[in-house]
């Protein structure tokens, strides 16, 4: 084979696996399971380190194979937002992460991708939050996101300000997406939980900031529903977020929190920081527009103490 | 005497592939003390950083300098990055049959040694202009941070891109920030000009331009041992002065211009008989021009003080800047990364290697044209629309050979205000636009910049007695052209008070039920 006969199958395979690729866009997460089906819609741990309270807490759904088949891709989406070292708390927590990533290949998942598109530069951020060493070392791999050429455009059917964003593709391609935000302050959007996280899944955040921060974070949340949201909330960012200044900012609350549902989820993390859910802008458009639930009296919640 | 040859070309092979790795260090992975190791083989730089930044005195450079008096300019082939580039060329003309074949040509010392004086005058004065341009550890940097560096990063990037279409993620696209054209074009230059003189003349460039080679040249003059032609065994073949990359045997006299050598040892390779050899010379052997005449030297005088009145004044503009307060002519100054202390020391001692723009690795240190002056061409400066200054990261400073940028730890970093933050209310977006947006608060690492409520929204307030000018709200801001918050250079770096640390009340009881 010649140089010029290689390049050509190349550039043929490559068309050829790009147009596969993009047909495969189309699907959206297959779920095994309705959320009707699941025997809690919340599921609250306190009290424990962050393996234990993953553990015990995903016990209570039937294990973390109700939500993940044997062979299926998962993308899992910490915050790693920040180069701060993991006790400052601005990342999710490192422990937390490998605990899902080896969960989940425990239940025979084909391959774990964890990433983030970060704020500071992304090799620092994965290294120092201690994050890339804990999923490598559970064997995940750690996927980039620094760069366009990773995202690719997609619709938002039902965004008021927000119709279309470029996303991740690893996000486009996985059977399993699970959403870790941690809790913490957030300046600009009064907290950053659930939804706030899924704008580390798409490249042009810029605009969001631009027109309505509040708004397009609940028009995409109409869009991309996470399989499974993991708050960590094991410690907490209360002050000077997202990024944080120094340790003094930090609470611990040894908390953990499950839910297939981004509304609740973060209508529950947002009282257990201490807030009322329909401050917090976007939890209540969200409601609004029908991504989920806000009524947490009237919600089946299991509430574990370690 | 052959494996002489063999082991310049061994020498050369190693420094050469370590310097560049320097250059293609993505991941920032080489330790500093490697990096300062194969830095310090560098002169210019290594003295710079020993005599007047106050870095510690290099036994590298010692060595260096002792290996001259007692051989020559070996360091010529084996350790200078640019001498062995253009060995590679001479090597590929080779390739391509074309013979190089050298004759004896008188040096130009006068010349060469005039724009050395010129240089090191200009240096004392507080300008590197010249060193900058012909200095031949910087201008290979500049070349393969300039040149080659793009040239991989695109191939990766292209490439990348198409196994990734086939499902792998192995090659990881590698942004690239930090290309400035007029740098591109300054680099190209020069490395045509480096290219041209060694496929036609061999080494010209290194008894022509180069501030390295005179200062050696000097040396070496006094060398004790030298090359040298044995009457007594020489055939009058002549093979070793067409193989002089130097130009700098006489065979027919069978006279060595030693001072002129660059101690590549071909003659010794090619020599049929045992005709030429290393000898210690107990008086000079090889008729040393007189250098400088009374005309000469006032012509000389008259050049140096015309350059000078050119230069002067203008690296002094920097100082007269200082005070401006609009938004163009307060943003005119550039700003120096934390560690060059202040900018016009920074511009003196900086020989525009552009090591610190390719191992930032947020990109933000960008090759400056004339923001420092005509003197500080090159200069990197912070460029705030590519990146910001990572808070904890100091690269820049642990791997500049000269020291000017110090190396600094984590801590006194972030002590360090390299610029003061503005911001212009009127133009924000939450004024514009009456929208909440804060992505400059979001991301300043100290909270100089902080939101604070505003008819119903939040508006960023800063403190810039704690903003250190990392550059982190200005890229963030999405106001374009003119941002709407933005750094202004300090012109000598000043202190940032330290960020006040507030403890938070531990309002949360473990023991309480959950709140729903």
């Amino acid at each position: 084979m010649n140089r010029r006969s290689f390049f050509k199958s190349g550039v043929g395979a490559s068309l050829f696996f790009s147009s596969t690729i993009i047909t495969k866009y189309d699907n959206l997460f297959s779920e095994p399971w309705k959320s009707e089906d699941l025997p809690f819609d919340l599921v609250a741990v306190k009290g424990g380190e962050p393996e234990i309270m993953f553990r015990k807490g995903i016990e209570a759904f039937g294990g973390i194979k109700t939500f993940i088949k044997n062979g299926q891709k998962v993308i899992i989406k910490p915050n790693i937002g920040w180069d701060v070292s993991p006790e400052r708390a601005s990342n999710t927590n490192p422990k937390l992460v490998a605990e899902i990533v080896r969960a989940c290949l425990e239940v025979g998942a084909s391959e774990v991708y964890v990433f983030d598109h970060t704020c500071d530069n992304w090799q620092r951020c994965y290294k120092n939050s201690g994050i890339e060493a804990a999923v490598k070392n559970a064997g995940g791999k750690m996927a980039p996101a620094h760069a366009e050429g990773y995202y690719h455009e997609v619709e938002i059917p039902r965004g008021k300000s927000l119709t279309k964003v470029k996303e991740h593709e690893l996000i486009l391609n996985a059977d399993v997406f699970i959403n870790v935000p941690v809790l913490k302050n957030h300046e600009g959007s009064r907290l950053t939980i659930a939804m706030k996280n899924l704008m580390g899944i798409v490249w042009d955040r810029g605009i969001w900031h631009r027109d309505d921060l509040h708004q397009c974070i609940a028009d995409y949340a109409t869009y991309r529903k996470p399989t499974l949201n993991i708050v960590d909330a094991y410690a907490v960012l209360k002050q000077n977020g997202p990024r944080g200044v120094s340790i003094e900012d930090v609470v611990s609350m040894k908390s953990l929190l499950i839910s297939p549902d981004l509304v609740t989820i973060d209508s529950a993390a947002a009282k257990l920081y201490g807030m009322i859910p329909n401050d917090v802008r976007y939890i209540q458009l969200a409601s609004d527009q029908k991504v989920g639930r806000m009524d947490l009296e009237n919600l089946r919640i299991k509430r574990l103490t370690i | 005497m052959q494996w002489l040859k063999r082991i310049r070309v061994i020498l050369a092979i190693v420094s050469l592939t370590s310097i560049s790795l320097l250059y293609f260090d993505f991941g920032n992975n080489i330790p500093f003390y490697l990096s300062s190791f194969i830095l310090s083989t560098q002169v210019f730089p290594t003295i710079i950083d020993c005599l007047i930044t106050g870095g510690t005195i290099s036994v590298v450079l010692i060595l260096i300098l002792l290996s001259t008096i007692l051989f020559g300019r070996i360091y010529c082939s084996t350790l200078c990055p640019l001498g062995i580039l253009q060995d590679i060329i001479i090597r590929a003309k080779k390739l391509k049959n074309r013979r190089n074949r050298y004759r004896f040509k008188k040096p130009f010392y006068l010349f060469h040694y005039s724009l050395f004086g010129i240089s090191l005058l200009l240096l004392f004065f507080g300008s590197t202009v010249l060193i900058n341009i012909f200095e031949p550890f910087s201008t290979y940097g500049r070349i393969l941070s300039n040149l080659a560096n793009p040239i991989v990063v695109l191939v990766n990037n292209i490439f990348g891109n198409l196994i990734a279409l086939i499902g792998f993620i192995n090659l990881i696209h590698i942004p690239l920030l930090h290309v400035s054209i007029s740098s591109i074009i300054g680099s190209f230059s020069i490395f045509a000009l480096v290219g041209y003189l060694a496929f036609s003349q061999g080494r010209m460039f290194c008894n022509l331009l180069c501030p390295v080679g005179a200062f050696l040249g000097i040396l070496s003059r006094y060398s004790i041992f030298k090359i040298v032609i044995d009457e007594k065994n020489c055939k009058d073949c002549g093979l070793c002065e067409r193989v002089c990359k130097a130009a700098c045997i006489k065979s027919k006299e069978r006279s060595i211009d030693f001072a002129a050598c660059i101690g590549c040892f071909n003659c010794l390779d090619v020599c049929p008989t045992v005709g030429m050899s290393y000898k210690r010379v107990s008086k000079r052997s090889t008729e040393i021009p007189v250098l400088i005449d009374e005309k000469r030297r006032q012509i000389l005088k008259n050049s140096v003080l015309s350059i000078l009145t050119y230069v002067i004044p203008d690296t002094l503009n920097i100082r007269s800047e200082a005070n401006k307060t609009t938004y163009d002519e307060s943003r005119k100054l550039p700003i120096a990364p934390p560690g060059a202390v202040d900018l016009k020391r920074f511009s003196n001692y900086c020989t525009a290697c552009h090591l610190c723009v390719n191992s930032c690795p947020t990109q933000v240190l960008f090759p400056s044209l004339m923001d420092y002056g005509f003197s500080g061409i090159f200069q990197p400066k912070m460029n705030y629309n590519a990146s910001y200054c990572n808070y904890d990261c100091v690269i820049c400073g642990n791997i500049c050979p000269t020291g000017a940028i110090l190396p600094l730890d984590a801590q006194s970093k972030k002590e360090i205000q390299i610029g003061k933050v503005v911001f212009a209310k009127d133009d924000c977006i939450v004024i514009t636009k009456k929208k909440d947006f804060g992505a400059c608060a979001e991301h300043c690492p100290t909270k100089a910049v902080r939101m604070v409520p505003f008819e119903k929204l939040m508006l960023p307030e800063v403190r810039d007695n704690i903003c250190v000018g990392c550059g982190a709200c200005e890229h963030a801001c999405p106001v374009i052209p003119r941002k709407a918050i933005f750094v202004v250079s300090n012109q000598v770096h000043q202190k940032a008070q330290k960020p006040e640390i507030k403890k938070i009340e531990q309002s949360f009881d473990s023991t309480q039920e959950f709140p729903f």
